[in-house]
């Protein structure tokens, strides 16, 4: 038997070729196509213009003179800064008190607080924005309205204005201090209950405990968000474009947007990139400097549970306090999208003698570019999440296996994507694929690599982490066997790896639903998605179908999740990771 | 047939040589342990000989055929090894019998004969019963057995352990040593087992090598090892030795607080010092001066400790050198008493520098 056994062995040793190394090298090149070539041509059309005589490129520093000396251009930065900045510290202000009472007090219905926060995190920007215009633009918004029938004001009194500065950070605050949130309320999870102990056995009362231990530890966590907060705020399309356009002012985002409309100045645009990016860059860099320092991280072995404040009666305003804040960006505007849905005019509260169908009817029978719409957006985030996972996958496998010389730079370049915002990437995507040798522009293509690029930090972040669960020796336990490196990674890796995978999966799918600032530099009316579609509709007014189309890419976007969770053998929540 | 040989193997990372200039023959069938304590590149010596680490310098060889070389390195999937790992690494999402039998599977072994090694392995290592659980609803022991029907089963040539038994308690412990060294005598298949656990290398091997800091200090037998040790790193690390530093007198003695000490393996003596191991239980203590004064000296009791079948005693002499002495349980001499320590010149040994 032996014999015969080492004959086979033999016999096979001289097919059997490693495609490995190969396959992480086409991988690698893949990624620096990915996200190299656009960003390459943002930047050398940043640099360059095209001499009237020659029809040549030649260098030129022009777009960055006019950017910094146009105020149509410079006004635009300086209210970036300060939109960001302000949305940035009202998300601080609420969501670390918010964190807080969640994490380290005996408040009830905390689980229900995390859901309703992660509610707000789903709901698409620029959603929320339409949301609130219907909510509070200053003539025909439904709290207006209320404001003025309730105190008998004058038919052109209005109480709040959303069509403005404060108006936009608010919006924006809204659906941004999620990450604040998460950050804050994750750190205060995680510090052992023993630091508390040490200081309580020392003499400290609750309170002082809380001011002198506890909110120092968190303090790092919070700065990291209030940057994220920043970021995200710099770098939103959609919540500006809604309600600081009609309010007659940019920001940068809407401004490179401009630029594309007609007539095209790609260059300035570029040039007006590459700020973004820079900022981004930094802050990102920032933040990491913020978390990865070595004196807050918590140090120590066993720890206890963390001890909770009783509250007492202060439980009541508490409550109140949170209730009121998860009304702004969940309760509020879900009723007023639900209420523009079904009734005949959006601004008008529906009664059961005005409810209609009239919207859902003209959404999806009479709006000729629907069904387009929901098809792309159906294709795009599969395959967006598919091929995204794939990537990933791959991705961190090399390097959290070091399976490959470089598995650093593949690293890096995965999650490089990261410091792009959207719209950026949008511009450098449209530069590089209007042109051979790869003329993407038009098609869905264009569309599918910039979610793929978008997509891909998160995805590969997600699951490097999962690859550092499963031990090594579980792999070369495999290859001792007589498994090669690919034979092991389908036969133990993958198992084990398959409901990070799914949890993945979602998550693509979910965020790709939801783009927007890429997209919105990307479409073509062939290659039109949901998303652009509500923008669109916005343009021309329909709040109505916009309400229903927002609502139904909601149910698309749950449906699919949970009906991924549903088939047999994958188990376990893609959700919670959403 | 496979004996495994390395030839001047050295592994470095950086400018750090973790395995450094390490040559060992392994004849066929002999199961020979790398002991030594952790950081001493004993497990990156497994790694390089399984093929998951490559040399920096040097060659294995299997039989007649290279392995591994800095140019050329088989992946382990091309070894014909098996391996038990230190975490066992049982597949989570396979049953026990799909985890034994999956090397067999990538061998393209028919259903039947499958079958009918999986039942032979099964019952060698008792785990009938278990063959449709999953590995976390067994035990500790049981996983162990798992992991080593799993590498067992597919008749290898070349057997690695990486540490296999520290991970359980010390009875099962005791009874797994015996099953290894059982199962081999039973295959005869070349084993090399890494492990830190001096009495695990006794009880199994039968070559024991001392590995120290990249470096093999001593190869031998067990009972080399144990009675010869070469080196004072050797001594202290086979334990439970007390190495002392004397002046080396004519005729091969040596000065140690005074006393001229006749050791076993004299060499033609120059001057200097010399280093002598005494194991702890080869000491005897006696409360009153003994007749006999060849190697006595006396010494001033410390501490004693009673152990139950023993006492351990921590002793001084004159020049301020402390020894651990163990004698039988009723031999009790308080603290602070004067002893006399007669250490027999055939357990002296004078180390090498």
């Amino acid at each position: 038997m032996t014999i015969a056994l080492r004959a086979q062995l033999e016999d096979r040793r001289t097919f059997k070729l490693d495609l490995s190394v190969p396959l992480l090298l086409t991988f690698a090149a893949l990624l620096c196509v990915l996200i190299l070539l656009p960003i390459s041509w943002l930047v050398m059309y940043a640099i360059t213009e095209v001499d009237p005589a020659t029809k040549a490129r030649v260098l030129t520093l022009a777009q960055f003179r006019t950017l910094f000396s146009d105020p149509d251009l410079v006004e635009p930065l300086i209210t970036t800064m300060i939109v960001a900045l302000s949305s940035s510290v009202v998300c601080c202000l609420v969501a670390a008190p918010m964190g807080w009472l969640v994490a380290r007090t005996d408040m009830p219905m905390t689980r229900v607080i995390r859901a309703l926060v992660t509610a707000s995190f789903v709901t698409p920007p620029f959603l929320g924005a339409i949301a609130w215009e219907i909510l509070a633009a200053p003539n025909s918004g439904l709290l207006n309205k209320l404001y003025r029938s309730a105190t008998g004001a004058e038919m052109d009194a209005y109480l709040f204005n959303i069509y403005s500065m404060p108006g936009l950070i608010f919006v924006i605050a809204c659906y941004t201090f999620p990450y604040v949130f998460v950050l804050v309320a994750n750190a205060l999870d995680r510090i052992p209950g023993d630091l508390e102990d040490a200081s309580s056995i020392l003499g400290a009362g609750t309170w002082t405990t809380a001011r002198r231990v506890t909110i120092p530890l968190v303090l790092p966590a919070l700065l990291a968000g209030a940057l994220v907060a920043f970021l995200q705020a710099m770098i939103l399309f959609g919540s500006p474009a809604i309600l600081a356009l009609p309010a007659g002012f940019h920001t940068m985002t809407t401004k490179i947007w401009s630029l594309f409309q007609y007539p095209p100045k790609p260059e300035l645009a570029a040039a007006a990139s590459l700020p973004l990016l820079f900022l981004t860059v930094m802050l990102l860099r920032g933040q990491q400097m913020i978390l990865g320092r070595k004196g807050y991280s918590i140090v120590g072995g066993k720890s206890g549970e963390p001890r909770l404040i009783q509250l007492g009666w202060l439980v009541v305003p508490a409550l109140i306090f949170v209730f009121i804040v998860l009304m702004l960006p969940v309760f509020l505007p879900y009723f007023a999208l639900l209420n523009a849905a079904f009734s005949p005019i959006a601004t008008t509260l529906v009664t059961p003698a005005t409810f209609t169908m009239k919207n859902f009817y003209f959404t999806f029978f009479e709006l000729s570019t629907t069904h387009l719409a929901l098809k792309n957006t159906f294709i795009l985030g599969a395959a967006a999440a598919t091929i995204g996972t794939v990537l990933a996958l791959v991705i961190s496998y090399a390097t959290a296996r070091k399976a490959i010389a470089g598995h650093r730079i593949l690293g890096f370049l995965a999650t490089a994507p990261l410091a792009i915002p959207g719209i950026v990437l949008g511009v450098g995507l449209f530069l590089a694929y209007t042109r051979p040798p790869f003329v993407l522009y038009g098609t869905l293509w264009v569309l599918l690599l910039a979610y793929i690029t978008i997509e891909l930090p998160a995805a590969y972040q997600q699951l490097q982490s999962a690859f550092r669960a499963v031990h090594p020796e579980l792999e070369d336990a495999s290859r001792i066997l007589g498994a090669t490196r690919l034979q092991a990674l389908r036969d133990v890796t993958a198992p084990l790896l398959r409901t990070s995978v799914l949890a993945t999966w979602c998550f693509i799918f979910v965020s790709t639903v939801r783009e927007l600032s890429a997209a919105i530099m990307l479409f073509t009316s062939e290659t039109k998605v949901v998303s652009v579609l509500i923008f669109d509709l916005k343009e021309s007014g329909d709040l109505g179908a916009i309400a229903i189309l927002g609502l139904s890419m909601l149910v698309l976007t749950f449906t699919v999740v949970i009906f991924i969770n549903r088939i047999p053998g994958f188990g376990g929540s893609g959700l919670r990771n959403t | 047939m496979a004996s495994v040989e390395l030839r001047n193997l050295t592994k470095r990372y950086g400018s750090l040589a973790v395995v450094d200039d390490v040559s060992l023959t392994i004849e066929h069938g002999s199961l020979v342990c790398l002991l030594g304590p952790s950081g001493c590149g004993k497990t990156t010596t497994l790694r390089l000989i399984a093929g998951f680490v490559e040399p920096t310098i040097g060659e294995i060889r299997v039989g007649d055929h290279q392995v591994s070389s800095p140019q050329r390195s088989l992946p382990p999937e091309r070894r014909n090894m098996s391996m038990i790992f230190q975490s066992y690494a049982l597949w989570p999402h396979m049953t026990v019998a799909e985890n034994i039998t999956y090397g067999l599977k990538l061998r393209k072994i028919d259903a039947a004969t499958t079958k009918q090694k999986l039942d032979a392995i099964l019952a060698t290592t008792r785990l009938a019963p278990l063959a449709s659980r999953y590995p976390g609803e067994l035990s500790g022991g049981q996983q162990q057995r798992v992991a080593l029907a799993r590498a067992l089963i597919v008749e290898p040539e070349t057997l690695l352990l990486d540490e296999p038994l520290s991970n359980l308690d010390a009875n099962l412990r005791e009874e797994m040593r015996f099953e290894i060294r059982r199962l081999h005598d039973e295959y005869r298949y070349t084993t090399v087992y890494v492990t830190h656990d001096q009495s695990e290398a006794m009880t199994t091997a039968d070559v024991i090598c001392v590995m120290n800091g990249g470096k093999i200090e001593q190869a031998g037998s067990p009972e080399d090892i144990y009675d010869r040790p070469d080196s004072e790193f050797v001594a202290r690390f086979i334990g439970m030795s007390n190495v002392v530093r004397g002046k080396r007198l004519e005729g091969g003695r040596v000065d140690f607080s005074g006393a001229p000490l006749r050791v076993s393996n004299a060499s033609a003596g120059s001057n200097g010092e010399a280093a002598i191991s005494i194991r702890q239980h080869a000491i005897r203590l006696t409360a009153n001066e003994p007749a006999e004064k060849d190697n006595v000296i006396p010494a001033t009791v410390i501490r004693q400790v009673f152990l139950g079948a023993s006492r351990d005693y921590l002793v001084e002499v004159a020049n301020g050198t402390q020894l651990r002495v163990v004698t039988p349980a009723g031999d009790a001499v308080s603290a602070g008493s004067t002893v006399w320590l007669h250490l027999p010149y055939e357990s002296c040994r004078m180390l090498s520098a």
